[in-house]
């Protein structure tokens, strides 16, 4: 069988270095786009929910949201040395995320702050609950 | 990733920068302040990742790192100490 000449190589490998060098940072772009669009609706709940224990949905899920795609983009353009960092940013805020929110919720229960939305139910009993005519 | 996007990316964290500082001035509860003082850092940490790309230096995810754990534990003292008036 024939051999494949040399020039066809090269031609095929710079096709792909073109295609790959051409589609990576576009997509980049795309997970940058949805990390911001993801913190500005976190941060836009946060300004605007009612009390603290609605606002901690969407803190606590904003964050760990908006950082991953973040954090994949990065993955994504760097190289050898940024996808461990990457990897350990992420356990690490997977991790930690849900611990801080459920600290802040406890904090918030023990000292009896009250929910200020009128749908507020509070199920332990203590009466934090919002302005329910049943309550 | 492109310039122009991280321009536009960087500048708009930085206005939800300003957005959480006015919130963690004008909330009326505690929790909330504690609140919004992570998510104020947890978005530092986002502007980190996207500065550290952008400018192709790996050193800035570590700041990122460092910036993530510091934020949790302070965090985790903050609303400790506040709900039950001790942090141990």
């Amino acid at each position: 069988m024939a051999t494949v000449p040399a020039y066809v190589i090269a031609y095929e490998a710079s096709v792909l270095s073109t295609a790959t060098t051409s589609v990576i940072p576009w997509a980049a772009d795309a997970l940058v786009f949805l990390g911001i669009l993801v913190t500005t609706i976190g941060v836009y709940g946060v300004a605007r929910l009612p009390d603290t224990y609605a606002r901690l949905h969407a803190a606590s899920k904003m964050v760990f949201l908006g950082v991953m795609p973040l954090l994949l983009a990065s993955a994504l353009t760097g190289g050898r040395e940024v996808i461990p960092r990457v990897i350990l940013i992420a356990f690490f805020l997977l991790v930690t995320t849900p611990v801080s929110a459920h600290m802040i919720g406890r904090a918030a229960y023990l000292r009896g702050e009250k929910m200020h939305a009128p749908e507020g139910v509070d199920e332990s009993g203590s009466g934090l609950g919002g302005a329910s005519p049943d309550s | 990733m492109h310039e122009l996007v991280f321009y536009g990316s960087a500048a708009w964290m930085t206005v939800l920068l300003l957005v959480g500082m006015v919130g963690l001035i004008r909330f009326s509860s505690t929790v909330a302040r504690i609140l919004a003082l992570d998510m104020l850092t947890l978005i530092l940490v986002a502007l980190l990742v996207l500065y550290g790309q952008a400018q192709r230096i790996p050193y800035f995810l570590d700041a990122a790192l460092v910036l993530a754990l510091l934020a949790f534990v302070g965090t985790l003292a903050a609303a400790r100490y506040y709900g039950e008036r001790k942090i141990f």
